[in-house]
């Protein structure tokens, strides 16, 4: 009997333990563009039932993202244009890992979604929604490793500014002897990069901004706003664990290798960085001519200033750069057209310009 | 009570004769904020010693101030560093061999150029770079580790992928994992020698022969101290994919005897649980006496031992072979303890050795410590020489012919550890094996042992006794001694 009651227990505890991966929350949309919850903390690979409770006198939806990606999602969004309503203002894209419908006031619709570890933007992509109506789900096994509410980046709040933002890059919290300083760079394992990957920092006006350089395929791969990088995973244990973006990330390069000199095509060839003023240049080699690449952030606002440099050629240069929702590009030389810059012969430097005002 | 009276009247009477009277440690002490696990050390021409740390950190440290100052940063787990003079630093990391240079004077680097990246990287953890070290003819080489099956790869690798490489537990998915690469004097990389696991450990001997440590695991079954020359193949089989004119085959699905007669054996095989777990660099003592009695052979550091190794070299008809024998046990010594976790090794311009210690998720220490020779002969063995019939062992100082003449102080035991797939080996058929006959050179420095039986591709491994010198006074500093019998001699 005793047998049998215990092994009745060890049944019914694994069959909680086995509940707790499945879990549903409901989130109500509420007045003022909000949701009631702007928190959710899970078990990484929880299968995720999120229901969306429409309080509000308007339509709304609920889209959940990858990590760091909800500004471009909600950039993708707006630029559906006419097409918003038919697709319930969801743009398609990897970035989106799931969504509701549009719901209209009073009702409600659900999604379902399972994640492993990680903080993931939860967000209203309707016009003008998404860049206060938003929130985040840790999944995550250590909540005792979340900043606190006040402090937390991925949680709207009013009343923080980017000054305060900044201040969280205190020196003793650098990991090194020495306080960090912008512009840093680390070469470590980025997310959505190749594995020879440069994580550079800068400092801006508006606090701090970032981008991913690949050494491996020697180019610009991603860039966000709002903070620079977490490194406490990667440094513990063996370095498996990538580096965590901190911030928005508002711009990927979702292109091939940008440079076309000459006719044929031959791998770029990495070849390091100088300091400059500790902002990196990079240099790299396409077909025989060398190419420094410069980024600085923009003066004010969200954006990024990239100057390249070249050595002569006689070969014809094309520097490749697709249009896309929330950004805007310019060029210094030639015309910015289908997707293209034509250098004019001879040129050997010129600045792009990516904002996204 | 007795006892005890007896015990510190016997002390004062015969000093206790530890490695301590010879050798000290220091702990160097780290600047504050720094997590020191150290990845690399190399002194620059000036005599200060350069330290690169895991969090990407290289630092200059100046050993008359003992002062620390930040040369470069943002490096990807760099695991070796080497000095080109007081400017410019060669550092390899992750992804690449780097060259750090302060170029304005600053004291700051300004310039970090990739000296070469052409290896692939799949993004498991366990690809890591070691070296870079520098023959005399200017070549530069570097080991690249495999990857571990204790993890993935990444969607997005750098380099050709090979699905035949990733079989296994620790694989070789993009080129050349498993290597140790040549960098010539003209800026070409070449793939050098294959058949690594994880060699951390790569430099060269009194005569420069390039020599490399490997670690204990899957095809090795214990860790090994290899010379290395190119085009050849060293045991573990991975690496073969990314060898010129392999077969498009898994290597793993080679009959076992086909890879034994591939593979060259080890130089010096580290007996587990006795002399290692973990080997990582190793160093040839050039200091000329400055460092104690051992000038010209090599130092190797260890993971999870608080004692390094030290290597007594044989060649018997061109078969390069040897010894270990454990160095600076801390067991045996007063003061300030030897750390385990002896990443990289470094002798100082005055004859110290430089350890920077790490642990990097496994066992190990972090931190900084050096030993230092006071002065002395300490009792300990110099050689060991495979003879036709046994062993000639030759020990710093004239031994006391009661205790070198005794038979009861060498035991031998003799085994092997088997070449196979899986992680590690027990020793196996082992065998005692008697000493028959012991002789005393006239100097009273070289014992010669006759052994009943010597048969070749075996480890001998011998206890010492309580050998003595200086009528008592002298103690011998470390009983075992591992010789790896690869060829009898004639």
């Amino acid at each position: 009997m005793c047998r049998f009651l215990c092994l009745l227990g060890v049944l019914l505890s694994s069959l909680t333990v086995q509940a707790q991966r499945d879990t549903s929350i409901t989130i109500s949309s509420v007045g003022g563009l909000q949701f009631d919850q702007k928190r959710l903390i899970i078990k990484p690979n929880t299968r995720l039932k999120l229901i969306l409770e429409n309080k509000d006198d308007m339509e709304h939806n609920l889209v959940v993202t990858r990590p760091n990606s909800r500004l471009r999602v909600v950039e993708f969004a707006l630029a559906l244009g006419s097409k918003g309503p038919a697709q319930h203002h969801v743009p398609i894209m990897e970035e989106v890992l799931a969504h509701t419908v549009s719901v209209e006031p009073g009702r409600t619709d659900s999604l379902t979604v399972m994640l492993p570890e990680g903080a993931y933007p939860f967000v209203c992509t309707y016009p003008g929604h998404g860049s206060v109506m938003y929130g985040v789900i840790y999944a995550t096994n250590e909540p005792k490793r979340l900043p606190p509410p006040k402090q937390d980046l991925n949680i709207p709040n009013p009343n923080r500014t980017a000054e305060t933002a900044h201040e969280h890059h205190q020196p003793a919290a650098s990991g090194h002897p020495y306080p960090l300083k912008l512009p840093a760079v680390y070469r470590t394992f980025m997310p959505d990069c190749g594995p020879a990957a440069i994580a550079v920092g800068l400092p801006s006006a508006d606090g701090v901004q970032s981008y991913v350089f690949d050494a491996g395929q020697c180019r610009l791969r991603y860039a966000w706003s709002g903070g620079f990088v977490d490194n406490a995973e990667q440094w513990d244990g063996k370095g498996q664990r990538f580096t965590k973006v901190v911030g928005e990330i508002y711009f990927r390069d979702t292109d091939q290798f940008p440079w076309r000199v000459g006719k044929t095509s031959t791998s770029p060839q990495f070849k390091g960085y100088r300091l400059v003023n500790r902002y990196p240049e990079f240099r790299y080699v396409v077909n025989g001519v060398d190419v420094r690449e410069l980024i600085k952030p923009l003066a004010t606002g969200r954006g990024l200033i990239r100057t390249f440099t070249l050595s002569a050629t006689k070969q014809p240069i094309f520097f490749l750069v697709s249009a896309q929702p929330g950004i805007r590009l310019k060029s210094s030389v030639g015309n910015l057209q289908y997707g293209e810059v034509s250098l004019p012969p001879g040129t050997r430097q010129f600045t792009l310009t990516m904002s996204t005002n | 009570m007795l006892a005890s009276i007896l015990l510190s009247t016997l002390l004062s009477v015969f000093p206790a004769d530890t490695i301590s009277d010879y050798y000290e440690i220091e702990t160097i002490p780290t600047p504050p904020g720094l997590v020191a696990e150290t990845g690399g050390l190399s002194f620059l021409p000036d005599g200060r010693m350069a330290a690169c740390f895991h969090r990407g950190e290289v630092m200059l440290y100046n050993p008359k101030t003992k002062t620390w100052k930040l040369f470069a940063e943002g490096l990807h787990d760099p695991l070796g560093v080497l000095a080109l003079s007081n400017k410019e630093l060669l550092i390899v990391q992750r992804p690449e061999l780097t060259r750090v240079t302060d170029t304005n004077g600053d004291g700051v680097a300004d310039l970090y150029e990739t000296v070469t990246d052409q290896f692939g990287m799949s993004g498991n953890y366990h690809e890591f770079a070691f070296g870079p070290v520098r023959d005399t003819k200017g070549n530069l080489y570097f080991s690249l580790n495999t990857a571990s099956n204790g993890a993935g790869i990444r969607d997005e690798v750098r380099g050709q992928y090979d699905a035949l490489g990733r079989q296994g537990r620790m694989y070789a998915c993009v080129p050349y994992r498993g290597w140790v690469m040549q960098l010539t004097v003209d800026g070409k990389l070449k793939p050098y020698a294959s058949g690594f696991r994880s060699p951390n450990g790569i430099g060269f001997d009194a005569k420069g022969r390039l020599f490399v440590t490997d670690n204990q695991g899957d095809w090795l079954g214990t860790s090994k101290l290899y010379h290395v020359e190119e085009g050849k193949f060293y045991g573990h089989p991975t690496s073969l994919v990314w060898r010129p004119g392999f077969p498009a085959i898994d290597p793993l699905t080679l009959p076992v005897p086909t890879l034994d007669s591939m593979r060259t054996v080890e130089s010096v095989a580290f007996p587990h649980e006795i002399m290692a777990h973990s080997p990582t660099q190793l160093v040839v003592d050039n200091t000329g006496g400055k460092f104690g009695p051992f000038t010209g052979q090599l130092f190797v550091g260890e993971m999870d031992f608080a004692h390094l190794l030290r290597i007594l070299p044989d060649e018997v008809d061109g078969q390069i072979q040897g010894a270990c024998v454990p160095f600076f046990d801390k067991a045996g010594s007063d003061g300030v303890a030897l750390r385990i976790g002896n990443n990289r090794l470094a002798f100082a311009p005055d004859g110290s050795l430089y350890l920077g210690q790490a642990d990097h998720g496994w066992l190990g220490d972090r931190g900084i410590q050096r030993i230092r020779y006071k002065g002395g002969n300490p009792l300990d063995i110099t050689a060991m020489k495979l003879t036709p019939t046994g062993f000639d062992l030759t020990f710093t100082q004239p031994l006391d012919e009661s205790t070198a003449r005794d038979l009861a102080n060498y035991r031998f035991r003799s085994y092997y550890y088997e070449y196979h797939q899986a992680y590690g080996s027990p020793q196996k058929d082992v065998q005692t094996v008697n000493v028959s006959d012991v002789t005393l050179s006239a100097d009273r420095k070289t014992v010669s042992l006759k052994l009943a039986e010597l048969k070749p591709k075996r480890i001998y491994e011998l206890t010492l006794g309580k050998l003595q010198a200086n009528n008592g006074q002298k103690k011998i500093m470390n009983h075992f001694v591992c010789y790896t019998l690869n060829r009898l001699a004639k």
